[in-house]
């Protein structure tokens, strides 16, 4: 146990720093780093302005623009080859450090916190509504294999895995919101129920898609696990059948789901970029759209990092959660 | 990461779960379990192609004729602003409406699939080249290569695919080939971890090793036996693999990160135009054409691509 | 079954009578179990006996109503008067698990490989006896101690896969035997544990049963295993019992031609170490539109002409020495028949006859 631990705890340390290292070559080496520090004003000619008249005071502006252009040089080490930069990046991470967005001169470390609450209780609820739903959707489909209604969910489903998260969430806010009023059309935030109420909608949309896949994991998995010496011996011990399918089926069958769970929370956070824009939800989705769009890059880098960290830490954790599952995996 | 020479019981068993993971990016898993009350997939049922694939191809025909063609076919302007009145309701002129500037809904609709199945197309081939030709060298090298192979893809998976998106288009010139490059890069993992798998099978087998006792070199191994049998598995998922860089597509253009220009009219750009409250409310066909002719697109795609994926039995590599 | 003649005629613990189980399939229909009838009485043991295929598990998960849905099932099971088949579908509670349980071939995966060793023991007894969960993990402890479990109490905490498969298989029979049930279906319990420890279990398992008064259907494919741990056997060829009778009469007076076969394809202990058994030569039959002739004929060192007219019948009475065979072995018919064969070099169904045919002439 120990051994594997170290080991998975190696290769999420070199994960993170090549995918740190990625984002960051991203950022400096397709296109300008300059430009993507300082904007427009990279383009100034500072050579031509520092030799203009000193006097001149049309050039004021552009002398005071290219002080800040030197300033950025400085603070962000242009003049160091990237890995010198990346290194002094990392170490201003640790510090808690992660850059000033040039839109607005906010500390981006503020803007995270800010909006990341948002966007981790929209997460939280889309997983909530996924194995709320796929759990007993999988567990009916399975007990009952290939019957009408095993068969409806799988058309049901296929239909849903089709559905891209932005056409599914304008459907969705159009019919129970627009024509049926059930839900509220836009982020509210000036109670918690109010809140959480306004993220139905948007956490469904996310996690209905998601419900249909761990759905037909859960399913194929649990029909093999129905199938197993186990259950038999446990249907012998006289336990009644929903008895066996939640203490000694389920978990077993599991295995799948845990395995997916890691990576669509990853498409669920690709996802809540999209369903932040559709319902006006101020999170860390809509942020960093807002900032590509604006080529505000300090906040883009910044938060493309938290979020693949926080996907690789993620699918860590996932892994560990294997050993839960199967004591198995402990010994081996 | 993955293994050190030859798959160790642990280093398959990861491996393997790795595998799983990226079965999500199929988006669709095997429709069918195996039967509860005896055998699986059988034979006979699964060389069946049925009237639904059918219907499927004829609708991805109908959809690549109408996105090759779209210019010179009868569609009236798709960019031409106040063809008729704006957010009017389908009529026998404009089939789908028109939306808040006045402009067609169906032609825009239809000229809207040049940009997805270009994208598609060129990221799932990128894909296949560049993750086949990876995958197939590190499964059949083995050592280091293998290892640093491994641990790229690793690295590209460990980005959420719509941010690793952005972190490309945000820092580029949104022109249609950087959109399809990066999205074709999003493919290069999953086809690669599937090439790899099946040339790990394949690699082992005896024809593999006759030739090479026949004295054949490394290349002509990897073309004539290797490339052959990897490529069944990587064409049958080509459809399923499709319908997610279309999808990517949309979502990118949904965010206003797809191809720049008016002139680039893509589904995802047209449902966030008619996403607006008030034009969802007044003006539902502006967004829900698109939404329907992209949903029974990709549907199309899973579905023909299940179809086939079933078809030639791959099963475990599905990425 | 030789029950006690001085009082009334007892009433069988289970019996079963006329049982077919058909399996529809996508190649045709698996006809699995044919007419099986036999009955057991309180604190006896019935070995059911027969190659791989025969029809054993098959006819055991009936009993336990242990089929896959799609199972077609004819012919009545009664426990202690009552319908089995009736109770399993009204879903009784408290019948299996209590009256009667299973233990099944292999311990590796008759085992939940997620929960604790314990726990599965104990889950019994809160469900059928309402025990409190210290308790029944008390009582799991004790029942891993009877059942000769080294160090119960650290077992207890034990994953299935921490522990040998000899022990493994002590866990399954503890679970089985927690709630006291009067009746035990062991099918081939110790075929997939090592074989060191094969006889140990067999003994530990009889001794539990002779303790505890519980009757026993012993499931095996070797008719070694029954020798002296059977009150009656039974062997079955292509989902019938071609042959029953007490253990006594059945090993030294058999009749059947596979009875035969399969007591001389028996390891004996006095056999040389590299000593070649006779297995019976030939597979099982195909159990898709079988033939309308006895099965064993293509494998059957007696078979006649008349052998294949037909399926013949069990002769006569439930509980007396039946038997379906046309030319008997150890009778005037069977020796003829043998003889007969002999001088042709082949039988009728076409099996060539190299050497000594056995003890048959
Ligand atoms: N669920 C099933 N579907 C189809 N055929 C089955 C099924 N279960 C068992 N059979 C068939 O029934 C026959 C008897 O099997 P079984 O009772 O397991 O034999 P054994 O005597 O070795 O225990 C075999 O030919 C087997 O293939
Ligand atoms: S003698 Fe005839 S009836 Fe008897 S077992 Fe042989 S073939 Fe069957
Ligand atoms: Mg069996």
């Amino acid at each position: 146990m120990a051994r594997f631990f170290i080991r998975r705890l190696v290769l999420l340390v070199a994960v993170l720093f090549a995918v740190t290292f990625l984002g960051f070559s991203a950022m400096n080496f397709l296109g300008d780093p300059l430009f993507n520090v300082v904007g427009l004003m990279a383009e100034l000619d500072c050579e031509a302005i520092e030799a203009g008249s000193a006097e001149d005071p049309s050039l004021d502006r552009a002398r005071s623009d290219c002080e800040t252009v030197a300033e950025a040089r400085a603070t962000y080490h242009l003049d160091r080859p990237v890995p010198v930069r990346y290194l002094l990046w990392v170490g201003d991470m640790f510090t808690g450090d992660f850059g000033t967005s040039f839109q607005n001169d906010q500390p981006v470390a503020e803007i995270i916190r800010e909006k990341l609450p948002e966007t981790l209780i929209l997460l939280i609820m889309a997983q909530i509504v996924s194995l709320g739903v796929a759990i007993p959707w999988g567990v009916v489909a399975a007990y009952r294999a290939n019957r009408a209604f095993d068969r409806g969910s799988t058309v049901a489903s296929f239909g849903l895995l089709s559905i891209p998260n932005f056409a599914l969430g304008v459907v969705l806010l159009y019919l129970l919101s627009l024509r049926w009023q059930i839900f509220p059309s836009a982020y509210e935030s000036d109670s918690v129920v109010g809140l959480v109420f306004s993220m139905v909608l948007p956490a469904a949309t996310l996690g209905l898609p998601l419900a249909a896949s761990y759905q037909r994991l859960l399913r194929t998995d649990l029909i093999t696990t129905l199938q197993e010496d186990f259950v038999h011996m446990a249907r012998a011990k006289g336990l009644p059948p929903m008895r066996i399918m939640f203490r000694h089926a389920l978990r077993p069958s599991l295995f799948s789901v845990v395995t997916v769970f890691g990576v669509s929370t990853g498409a669920m956070i690709g996802g809540s970029l999209v369903v932040e824009q559709i319902f006006g939800i101020p999170g860390i989705g809509r942020e960093i759209v807002t900032a590509v769009v604006r080529d505000d890059f300090p906040v883009v880098l910044a938060i493309v990092m938290l979020v693949a960290c926080t996907f690789v830490i993620i699918n860590f954790v996932v892994d560990l959660f294997y050993s839960w599952l199967d004591p198995r995996v402990r010994a081996r | 990461m993955s293994g050190d020479g030859r798959p160790s019981r642990k280093g398959r068993a990861s491996r393997q779960r790795l595998l799983r993971r990226f079965r999500v990016f199929r988006l669709v898993r095997s429709s069918k379990g195996p039967e509860p009350d005896g055998p699986g997939e059988n034979e006979a049922v699964r060389r069946r192609l049925g009237v639904g694939f059918w219907l499927a191809v004829v609708w991805l025909v109908v959809m690549a004729f109408i996105a090759l063609f779209a210019p010179m076919l009868p569609f009236a302007d798709p960019t031409k602003v106040g063809y008729s009145g704006p957010r009017e309701p389908p009529s026998a002129g404009a089939w789908f409406g028109t939306d808040a500037l006045g402009r067609d809904v169906f032609s825009r609709t239809m000229h809207g699939a040049r940009i997805s199945l270009a994208v598609g197309g060129f990221a799932i081939v990128f894909g296949m080249v560049v993750g086949g030709a990876l995958g197939i060298l590190a499964g059949y090298f083995r050592g280091r290569l293998d290892q640093a192979v491994g641990f790229t893809f690793f690295v590209l998976l460990s980005f959420p695919a719509l941010v690793l998106a952005i972190l490309i288009t945000a820092t580029l010139e949104r022109s249609l080939l950087v959109v399809s490059l990066t999205i074709g890069i999003l493919a290069v993992a999953p086809v690669g971890l599937l090439a790899r798998a099946s040339t790990l099978v394949y690699a082992e087998r005896e024809f593999v090793a006759a030739a090479r006792v026949l004295g054949a070199r490394n290349g002509r191994i990897i073309v004539r036996e290797l490339l052959p049998n990897v490529v069944i598995p990587m064409g049958a998922l080509t459809l399923l693999g499709m319908a997610v860089a279309v999808v990517a597509e949309g979502s990118l253009a949904f965010l206003g990160l797809s191809v720049a220009g008016d002139e680039a009219i893509s589904w995802g750009k047209m449902i966030v135009d008619g996403a607006g409250l008030r034009d969802l409310q007044n003006a539902t066909h502006v967004a829900m054409f698109p939404v329907a002719v992209m949903f029974v697109t990709v549907l199309a795609l899973n579905f023909a691509g299940d179809r086939i994926r079933q078809y030639f039995d791959v099963k475990e590599l599905a990425f | 079954m030789a029950p006690d003649q001085t009082t009334a005629a007892p009433v069988p613990l289970l019996s079963v009578r006329d049982l077919h189980v058909r399996f529809p399939t996508e190649r045709g229909t698996v006809n699995a179990v044919n007419g099986v009838s036999f009955d057991l009485y309180e604190g006896k043991t019935l070995a059911i006996v027969g190659e791989s295929g025969s029809g054993k598990s098959v006819t055991a998960k009936t009993l336990m109503n242990l089929l896959p849905r799609s199972a077609l099932v004819s012919g009545d099971v009664t426990y202690a008067g009552q319908d089995v088949r009736a109770l399993a579908a009204a879903g009784t509670k408290h019948f299996f698990g209590v009256q009667m349980t299973m233990v099944f071939q292999d311990p590796m995966t008759s085992l939940n490989p997620v929960k604790r060793v314990g726990e599965q023991i104990a889950e019994t007894l809160r469900y059928h006896l309402g025990r409190s969960r210290s308790a029944a993990l008390e009582e799991a402890e004790d029942l891993l101690d009877a059942v000769g479990m080294p160090e119960p109490a650290r077992r207890v905490m034990q994953y299935p896969h921490e522990l040998s498969g000899g022990l493994r298989q002590r866990v399954v029979i503890a679970m089985a035997l927690a709630c006291q049930p009067r009746l035990l279906i062991a099918d081939e319990p110790t075929t997939a544990v090592d074989v060191t420890v094969q006889k140990h279990l067999l003994d530990l398992l009889d001794e539990l049963r002779r303790d505890r008064g519980m009757a026993m259907i012993l499931i095996t494919h070797d008719l070694g295993v029954a020798h002296g741990r059977a009150d009656d056997v039974a062997v079955m060829y292509a989902g019938r019992i071609v042959e029953t009778a007490d253990a006594r009469t059945l090993f030294v007076d058999m009749r059947h031609p596979y009875t035969e076969a399969l007591l001389r394809s028996i390891p004996r202990i006095d056999d040389p170490v590299h000593h070649r058994l006779d297995p019976i030569p030939g597979r099982p039959p195909e159990l898709i539109s079988p033939p309308d002739a006895c099965a064993f004929a293509p494998r059957c060192l007696y078979a006649q002409a008349d052998c294949l007219d037909g399926v013949p019948e069990l002769s006569g009475l439930v509980g007396l020495h039946r038997f379906a065979c046309l030319h008997p072995t150890g009778t005037e018919r069977g020796v003829a028949a043998a003889t007969a064969n002999r001088a042709a070099g082949v039988t009728v169904a076409g099996l060539p006859l190299t050497g000594d045919p056995g003890g048959a002439g």
